[in-house]
């Protein structure tokens, strides 16, 4: 269900969140490098890609929250059509928040130890305490967690991670955002609360309307909520468009195999499953060319030489690849 | 004492209780029993927390448990002495989650593969270095790399070096304690591929513990699902996703999100309401009542037998 | 990519090197032979000159000794006490901490209430006592220092083995067929030594210190023989009439240690996992 492919027209649909060639450096080598995306008002997109390749940072850059070692080269980011990188630091502590916020893996890290839940939900409304508190409790109710009532004064470890993460998802909501970035926020989780999470994040955007920028690693969760996806190799963007369509017939060597590699609950068992040869290069030894070509089946000189560009290869959805078209 | 006759292992009873500094213990896991016979692979799935873990090192001998018994090979392993637990590892290995703590990083890769070989006097000097070479082609590394040290070689790769090491003894029974889960998707199905065709090549019997349903549908013959400590139920693989008959085992198959949004998006959602109860204050009568959307009365007061469903094993009272 | 070394780290380094240099060359290095008196050359400033005996670059003590001399073979005599005493304390000390960290237990418990105990007295305070009982002499110094000391290390062994001990890696080897010997030797000792490094090198410059302060109190290195805590405990009396008898020494004994701290602060923060920046 939910599945006609909406194709994502940028020209009509002004997107709430866009990012355009993000270029983040380290030590001078491009850790993310060229990444545009964008997401609208109301729909769940998926940043996925295996540990390491510049997920986590490309979300830390949209918030201008990078670790000191991190340098943004290129790139521009727009919240609503607005140029977030023009921004002061004081005013991107007020869009910080109130019209973007951000939720975190480890939930139990992500909040302070020494404040109530009430306390920390509250703080991103601005409000006086008397009238926040509602707010609170409203809040606690609608992302599901049982007895808002008894729970708005209890601290952190007085609750589970499924529970932490509500918590940081009501904070992060409270003020109505219009993007939600979600760093895995079930990776911590067990698969029974994961889904109640997943469930929970898909209804916020259709009834509030957030565009969602979902991060993992998890196909399974993409597949799950995704509308469209975004699937990176070594800081790069390999293939983006309808989540339907990518899996249905994925247009890169990359993500192709990664898809096959997957155990399934349907495939044979025992069945050997599709390898990726070798490992994802260090950011010190990207090659020139594509960089996956150490690892494609499919790799050429052409491919070894030269950056394939993001490339349409029908209705919105783009590989980076020479020979899409090969990829079956 | 070995020898054929023999299930590779057979647990019984097996409890585990942590003693707390205030309050009652964690009854980490609560009287769990099952076998396994030779060349088979058994799957042992939960969620966090459950005791899966603890139950595969009370098997290999590294945490005493409360009561109960293992037997590995026909030896028994619970209240062993320090030489006849020797002994009796030199037929199990563990395969550890997190392949960076599992390898000393001040010892070479030849000389942790060795490591057994060597203490227990089988090999040494140009026949050990042999044997490590063998070990490390079959586990997919290169002879060479017996040379360099654990922090030049990726996650996957310090993986096959554990499971080289595991193999040196050539064990009857393999624990393999998540060894996929902290490795990347795109590594996962190499570490898979190896351990299905070793286990294949060898012939071991190997306990597979993990939490991702797929993973271990691919790799096990059987599968026992946990919960709280205790098996919810344990049936053939096929049977198991097919047939689930416990109300746990259909929400936790129910959860798993399948790679292919036209499956995943089809599938009926069973929501597992509440969080897990914690297994130092476990709930009384079937421990899994206070979120089994099957709940009745009798649920609350009285713990469900085990009992042969079809060709499963299920812990429940409404199972059928 | 390895953390980069800071000049400053250079220099600290260099002057180490350069006391450890003087102090092992003494014999070559020395203009005088520390040990000649000589009554008429007594309490001469930095920098005289005579005829018959030639310069004395930071002037005689008051029995006119070289005064560069006898600090130079005084250097001697506080890297020999300090490299000593932190051997024996740090290998007690170690083997304590490994033992009590790897059976855990009643071994732990008794060994580490030993510990508390040893750290609730002033060590200085032992030390005096001992030396006063047993009588000073060099050997008797380096086994007071060295057996007074171990606390410290038992405490850290103890703390980075119960650690350690909960690695994968350590129940891989119990399950490979490893004795505990092996174990701790092969498995936990290289595990822990950074940590126990950095401990020795802040009880370094604490010998040395201790080294200086019983022999000015007259129980570590006897007269003739110089040693820095000595010569400034016979300099004291002539503060007024012969500053250069105190402050040369001291200041030798000051910078020394400070760069023997400033180091093991570093070793301390590049050794730390948290600041390795990975
Ligand atoms: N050494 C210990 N002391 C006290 N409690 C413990 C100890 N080890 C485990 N536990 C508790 O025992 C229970 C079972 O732990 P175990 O590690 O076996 O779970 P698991 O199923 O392997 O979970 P995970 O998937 O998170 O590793 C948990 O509640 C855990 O907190
Ligand atoms: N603070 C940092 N200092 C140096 N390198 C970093 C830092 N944070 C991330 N990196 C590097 O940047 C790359 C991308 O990291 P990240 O975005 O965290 O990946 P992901 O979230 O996809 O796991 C990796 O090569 C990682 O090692
Ligand atoms: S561009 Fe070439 S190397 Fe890169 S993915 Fe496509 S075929 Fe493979
Ligand atoms: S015994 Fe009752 S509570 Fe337990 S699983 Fe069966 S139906 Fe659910
Ligand atoms: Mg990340
Ligand atoms: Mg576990």
């Amino acid at each position: 269900m939910l599945l006609a492919p909406a194709p994502f027209v940028p020209a009509l649909f002004a997107p709430a969140l866009a990012v355009h060639d993000l270029n983040l450096l380290i030590d001078g080598a491009a850790v993310v490098d060229g990444v545009d995306f964008a997401v609208a008002s109301g729909e769940v997109m998926a940043l996925v890609g295996e540990s390491g390749c510049g997920k986590s940072l490309t979300a830390h850059a949209i918030m201008r929250l990078l670790p000191d070692a991190v340098r943004q080269g290129r790139g521009r980011i727009e919240l609503d059509g607005e140029n977030l990188s023009a921004l002061s630091e004081r005013q991107m502590r007020r869009v910080r928040g109130r019209r973007i916020s951000m939720i975190f893996q480890e939930p139990q890290a992500a909040l302070d130890p020494l404040s109530t839940v009430g306390a920390q939900v509250a703080e991103a409304t601005g409000l006086p305490r008397s009238q926040a508190r509602e707010a609170v409790l409203r809040m606690l109710a609608e992302v599901g967690i049982s007895d808002p009532a008894r729970r708005i004064d209890q601290y952190p470890f007085e609750l589970s991670g499924g529970m932490c993460q509500r918590v940081m998802i009501a904070s992060a909501l409270i003020a109505r955002p219009a993007v939600l970035i979600a760093d895995e926020p079930t990776t911590a989780l067990d698969v029974t609360i994961q889904a109640q999470i997943l469930d929970l994040l898909r209804r916020l955007a259709v009834e509030r309307g957030t565009a969602i920028v979902l991060i993992t690693h998890d196909m399974g969760v993409v597949a799950d909520i995704a509308d469209r996806v975004a699937v990176m190799y070594a800081g790069r963007i390999a293939e983006t468009g309808d989540t339907a369509a990518i899996f249905a017939a994925p247009r890169h060597p990359y993500t192709a195999l990664l898809l096959a590699a997957l155990p399934r609950l349907t495939d044979v068992p025992r069945s050997r499953l599709a390898v990726i040869e070798g490992r994802v290069p260090a950011p010190a030894e990207f090659p020139p060319g594509c960089r996956f070509a150490g690892r494609c089946p499919l790799a050429d000189d052409h491919c070894r030489a030269e950056v394939p560009p993001l490339r349409d290869v029908g209705s919105g959805h783009l590989s980076a690849c020479w020979h899409s078209e090969a990829v079956r | 004492m070995s020898g054929p006759g023999h299930d590779a292992l057979v647990v019984a009873d097996l409890a585990v209780h942590y003693p707390a500094r205030n309050g009652p213990p964690v009854r980490a896991v609560d009287g769990v029993s099952f076998a396994l016979a030779r060349n088979e692979t058994l799957g042992l799935v939960g969620e966090s927390g459950c005791g899966k873990s603890t139950v595969a090192r009370a098997i290999v001998g590294l945490q005493p448990p409360t009561r109960g018994s293992v037997k590995v090979d026909g030896a028994e392993i619970v209240g062993a002495s320090r030489a006849a637990l020797r002994a009796a590892r030199a037929r199990m290995q563990m395969v550890f989650q997190d392949p960076v703590t599992s390898l000393n990083p001040r010892m070479t890769v030849g000389e942790a593969v060795g490591e057994p070989l060597l203490v227990r006097g089988i090999a040494r000097g140009a026949a050990l270095r042999e044997r490590v070479a063998g070990l490390l082609t079959e586990a997919g590394l290169r002879p060479e790399d017996a040379g360099r040290y654990p922090h030049q070689f990726s996650g996957g790769q310090r993986q096959r070096i554990v499971i080289a090491r595991a193999l040196a003894l050539r064990p009857a029974l393999l624990v393999c304690d998540e060894p996929v889960s902290a490795l990347d998707v795109s590594v996962r199905a190499q570490i898979l591929n190896l351990l299905v065709d070793l286990q294949r090549a060898h012939g071991m019997a190997c306990l597979f513990v993990s939490h991702d349903l797929a993973v271990v549908r691919h790799v096990c013959d059987r599968v026992a699902v946990m919960y709280l400590g205790r098996l919810a139920e344990l049936a053939p693989r096929d049977a198991l996703y097919a047939e689930p008959r416990h109300p746990y085992t259909r929400a936790l198959l129910a959860a798993v999100p399948e790679p292919d949004p036209v499956v995943q998006r089809a599938k009926p959602r069973v929501p597992l309401v509440g969080e897990i109860p914690s297994p130092a204050h476990m709930p009384s009568g079937c421990r899994f009542h206070t979120r089994c959307p099957m709940t009745q009365a009798i649920c609350r007061t009285v713990e469900p037998e085990w009992r042969q469903v079809g060709s499963s094993l299920v812990a429940c009272h409404f199972a059928g | 990519m390895r953390p980069r070394i800071s000049a400053g780290i250079w220099i600290i380094l260099a002057l180490i090197v350069l006391f450890a240099v003087a102090a092992l060359l003494a014999p070559w290095v020395s203009p005088h032979d520390p040990l000649r008196q000589s009554l008429l050359l007594r309490l001469r400033p930095p920098g005289s000159a005579t005829a018959s005996a030639g310069v004395f670059p930071l002037g005689t003590d008051d029995l006119g000794r070289d005064l560069l001399s006898r600090i130079l073979y005084g250097a001697r005599a506080s890297f020999a006490v300090a490299i000593l005493s932190v051997s024996v304390s740090l290998v007690v000390g170690t083997l304590l901490g490994l033992v009590a960290g790897w059976f855990r237990g009643w071994t732990a418990t008794l060994i580490m209430r030993f510990v508390d105990a040893m750290l609730s007295v002033p060590a200085i305070l032992l030390a005096v006592l001992t030396v006063a009982v047993l009588g000073p002499s060099f050997v008797t110094l380096i086994l007071v220092l060295g057996f007074t000391r171990w606390p410290r290390y038992t405490r850290v062994a103890y703390a980075s083995t119960l650690q350690v001990a909960a690695l994968p890696f350590i129940a891989a080897a119990e399950m490979s067929g490893a004795g505990s010997g092996r174990i701790l030797l092969r498995h936990v000792l290289p595990n822990i030594a950074g940590p126990l490094l950095v401990v020795a090198t802040s009880e370094f410059g604490l010998m040395i210190l201790f080294e200086a302060g019983l022999s000015f109190l007259g129980l570590g290195i006897q007269p003739p023989a110089p040693s820095w805590g000595s010569i400034m405990s016979a300099g004291r009396q002539y503060v007024e009439r012969a500053w250069w008898l105190t402050v040369f020494p001291g200041l030798g004994l000051f910078t020394l240690v400070v760069c023997v701290n400033v180091l093991g602060d570093w070793l301390r923060d590049r050794l730390d996992p948290r600041s390795a920046g990975r």
